[in-house]
């Protein structure tokens, strides 16, 4: 069953949203001019890089109206040499933007190093205190790490123009760092198993719900979940916390390596419900358009999290110029395209809708927490492994 | 890079018109120097150690992790170590006192194992048994839900003994090989049984090769990263890795000085039983015992080989072609393996083995000709090297680098440097063994004849010992390709070795895409083997 389009928005959002997959059912808001772009096919590499290549293929993303915002064609060209230190990296899914960039400039290299984005940030605090800093650009999938960059004072202003595209809550308070993707967490089911009314709207609720006993997944050595947890320690303190796990494994819960896995778990039936990130179903729901996987999403507290991912100028850059540019580039029109249909990521300007069927997000309800509060993973660890999650 | 500039230098004055008396002494000072740079990662180590709170050592040694973490890696080295002697020794005993069928094929098969870096073979295990494997899928039809996990303690164990035996088999090997048989002989018509003869008097002799290997393979247990870290096992190296990453400098370094403990302790051990096998009775005949007739025994122990040879050869490279095969034209996510990885891997396993060549000479030539109390010192601290895992020594240079050499911090000479640290001594073993095979009166000769020191040593001495020179950078050469951690730890961003990618796609769980390299890496260690079996055959 599939839930209709847009019509069905009443006027107070609806806490759940069916990620609806097939053409007709995929219109958004503003749909309805057919789209005049092809899909960028993975090997028209060469020449002039245009939207169509930023813009993602498949199921989810056919009928999309073109984006607004700042396109790239505006922008002055990438002309240099640029050191990015890519935290996380969504699997290798920024590397593609990176990518497109340098096809796009010929003048124009990121050196890159993929690291997990705490590693990376605890690194420049310390090539920054040894006045031998690498990197010009420190991009990061969790605003935690910009964070901690940037409370050790090693950041350099960003570009008025990129901070004054995106939405307050999604930079940080002192510009320092800029949002450039939103996650939002979320909690895939399978329609065979369960219906709609079966999700408890609270993350507490969870382990108190008959119909999710032994049957769901979660992948507790994921940054994003750990991010997730963290934020309930913000919200409700430690102790709750760590009840809450104790709670959760006692109702029987299996643990995966990471959230694509508990979404194609769930998918595949083998489990209920999970915790993931929102993409992971979209991914897996772009690969296997008939797979009974809805999305679910909890109401201000912890499980309801939309984090994201972001970008910071490292201070001691040599590369200023350049890498003000690239992070005006990352918040581009083509780029934000990229990050809403390639990763399914929620775009950080207006000018740009998340792909089909998602509830947009100022229609999610997330807690109200400070992103670079996340920052406290070590905490989060240590309580995972005391509560025996981990 | 500092040691090859000093080299530069004492080459600069040596060509000049120094003294026939003070050249030796001026290449000692020198190589001294040298050998003292090389051991300067460890000694900021403890230079560190020494400017921290002792208490806060105290409190980090006898913390629960670093007890945690003792025992984990001391059950696994104790493990592996055992694991590799129930398959090492029968494999050796088989291929070279039986009448195996087939014994030649057997006995490469045997060796072949070590070609196959650690780390590649624990992500084939994991294909093969981890959960949604290769196996689970197979069972899944039969009903059968859930395999017994391949992560932690066992999986490590496996993997690691699976691809270490060999050195076990090739030194129990080498013993039984040198080994005069006509004890053995003697001891039979002393009405022993066979059983009785191999207790009280093969054993024994050969017993010093057994224990060479296990030491061998104890240190490359204890200084592993990439298997218990794809098998998720908590030993000293990964918890290393994460503290420094996450910047714990105080406990990646505490955690280093107990590892490195650890290594000095494997190392004494060797040196003990070295120390021993040189005052050991050897008999210098060279007949060989008579077979052992296998007789109905013929059938399990062929199968018994070939199950060894499945599980590391045939399994590994299977699950590799299989990746190969499945994995799409277009690497998902930007990972895109390229020449330039390959030429990476190269340019700095060249650097290293060039390095090593040259460096090398000079020790292990004073190790072995050198007259003076001093002469092995320079050998002696080169080996130290050989102990330190490629964790401790990535995490010592990077802070090294930042304190006092900034502008070096992550660049290829810090991770050249590191590789020279590291495998310096295997270059040093082979070159000294091939000098110690040169009669010392020919340069004698060549020096009353009017040559110069120098200019004896070219003419005569070189000439001898290319071959053995030669093989010890090539073994340098290939562990380096290999070489994971320290790559890892201070490679220049964007600067991307096979190996490198091979960890950045087992990251982001695209194992397929590491099938590649990995087959790539396997082939190019191939090549150190064939540099094994030749010196075997001198």
């Amino acid at each position: 069953m599939t839930d209709t389009s847009d019509d069905s928005r009443s006027s107070t959002p609806s806490r759940r949203r069916f990620v609806t997959a097939g053409g007709a059912a995929m219109v958004t808001a503003l749909a309805g001019c057919s789209s005049i772009l092809g899909n960028g096919d993975d090997d028209s590499v060469s020449g002039s890089i245009s939207l169509a290549d930023f813009r993602g293929s498949g199921p989810l993303v056919s009928q999309r109206e073109s984006p607004g915002g700042t396109s790239i064609e505006d922008l002055p060209d990438l002309d240099g040499e640029l050191t990015l230190y890519l935290g996380g990296g969504e699997g290798g899914l920024y590397l593609d933007l990176i990518d497109l960039f340098e096809q796009k400039y010929d003048n124009f290299t990121a050196n890159h190093r993929l690291e997990p984005s705490s590693d990376l940030a605890n690194a420049i605090i310390q090539e920054s205190e040894a006045d031998a800093t690498q990197a010009d650009v420190f991009m990061a999938v969790d605003a935690g790490s910009l964070g901690a960059v940037a409370n050790a004072g090693a950041t350099a202003p960003l570009p008025d123009e990129a901070l004054s595209s995106v939405r307050d809550s999604f930079q940080d308070g002192q510009g320092r760092w800029v949002g450039i993707a939103g996650r939002a967490r979320a909690v895939p089911y399978n329609t065979d198993r369960l219906s709609a009314s079966d999700m408890p709207s609270t993350v507490q609720e969870f382990p108190e719900t008959g119909a999710l006993q032994g049957a769901m997944g979660w992948a507790p050595t994921y940054g994003a979940f750990q991010s997730f947890i963290t934020a309930m320690r913000l919200i409700r303190g430690d102790d709750e916390t760590r009840a809450w796990l104790e709670a959760m494994l006692d109702h029987g819960v299996t643990e995966y390596d990471n959230e694509f896995r508990v979404s194609n778990s769930v998918a595949d039936g083998e489990l209920a419900a999970g915790f993931a990130n929102h993409y992971y179903s979209l991914r897996v729901r772009s690969a296997r358009e008939s797979a009974p996987l809805e999305l679910a999403f909890t109401e201000g507290d912890a499980g309801a999290l939309v984090n994201v991912s972001g970008v910071e100028i490292v201070d001691g850059t040599d590369n200023a110029d350049l890498a003000a540019n690239f992070v005006r580039h990352v918040l581009s029109a083509e780029a934000q395209e990229f990050f809403a249909t390639r990763t399914f990521a929620y775009p950080m300007i207006p000018g740009v809708a998340p792909v089909g069927g998602l509830p947009r997000i100022d229609e999610l309800n997330p807690p109200d927490i400070d992103l670079t509060e996340l920052a406290d993973v070590d905490g989060t660890v240590d309580l995972l492994r005391e509560a025996g999650v981990l | 890079m500092g040691a090859s500039d000093r080299f530069e230098r004492l080459r600069e004055q040596a060509s000049g018109e120094t003294t026939g008396s003070s050249a030796p002494r001026l290449l000692g000072a020198v190589t001294l120097a040298v050998s003292i740079l090389l051991i300067s990662p460890i000694l900021w180590l403890f230079v560190h150690g020494a400017g921290m709170e002792p208490g806060r050592i105290v409190e980090l040694v006898v913390s629960e992790t670093a007890t945690e973490v003792t025992l984990n890696t001391l059950v696994l080295v104790a493990g592996v170590t055992v694991a590799s002697l129930f398959i090492g020794v029968p494999l050796a005993i088989l291929t070279v006192q039986t009448d195996l069928p087939f014994k030649r094929f057997w006995t490469v098969t045997s060796a072949l194992p070590l070609v196959v870096p650690s780390y590649i073979g624990a992500f084939a295990f994991v294909s093969a048994f981890g959960p949604r494997g290769e196996l689970a899928d197979l069972l899944a039809p039969l009903g059968i839900e859930q395999l017994p996990t391949i992560y932690g303690l066992h999986g490590t164990v496996l993997v690691l003994t699976l691809f270490t035996y060999p050195y076990v088999f090739l030194t129990t090997r080498a013993s039984l090989l040198s080994f005069d048989g006509t004890v053995v002989e003697a001891a039979r018509t002393l009405n022993h049984t066979r059983w009785e003869a191999f207790k009280r008097v093969t054993f024994p002799q050969i017993a010093p090769g057994i224990a060479a290997g296990a030491l061998l393979v104890a240190l490359y247990a204890l200084s592993d990263f990439g298997t218990p870290a794809i098998m998720r096992y908590d030993v000293f190296t990964r918890m290393i890795y994460n503290e420094q990453q996450a910047r714990n400098v105080d406990a990646a370094a505490v955690l280093s000085m107990l590892l490195l403990v650890m290594a000095m302790g494997i190392l004494l051990v060797e040196s003990r039983i070295n120390a021993s096998r040189d005052g050991a009775y050897v008999s210098g005949g060279d007949r060989r015992p008579g077979e052992i007739r296998l007789g109905y025994w013929k059938l399990p122990a062929t199968l018994f080989c070939a199950a060894i040879a499945s599980l590391c050869l045939v399994l590994p490279v299977g699950i590799l072609t299989q990746w190969l095969v499945r994995s799409g034209t277009r690497p998902p996510g930007g990972f895109s393996f390229g020449i330039s990885h390959v030429a990476n891997s190269v340019g700095l396993a060249a650097a290293a083995a060039g390095i090593c060549l040259v460096v090398a000479l000079p020790v292990a030539y004073l190790s072995a000709r050198g007259t003076g109390p001093l002469s092995s010192l320079p050998e002696r601290l080169s080996y130290i090297g050989y102990a330190v895992p490629g964790v401790v020594i990535g995490l010592a240079l990077i802070y090294l680098g930042l304190q006092f050499v900034p502008f070096l911090y992550q660049s290829v000479v810090v991770l050249v440097f590191a590789y020279v640290v590291r495998f310096l001594p295997q270059a040093v073993g082979a070159t000294e063994s091939s000098i110690l095979q040169v009669d010392p009166s020919y340069i004698e000769a060549a020096r009353s004849l009017g040559y110069a020191p120098l200019s004896a040593f070219r003419q005569v001495v070189l000439p001898l010992v290319a071959p053995g020179i030669a093989a010890g950078a090539a073994l340098v050469f290939l562990t380096t390709m290999k070489e994971l951690p320290a790559t890892l730890m201070l490679r220049p961003t964007g600067f991307e070795t096979i190996v490198t990618y091979i960890w950045l796609v087992r990251g982001a769980a695209y194992q397929g895409q590491a099938a590649v390299p990995a087959l790539i890496l396997v082939g190019v260690s191939g090549l150190s083997m064939l540099v094994i079996l030749r010196q075997e055959g001198n």
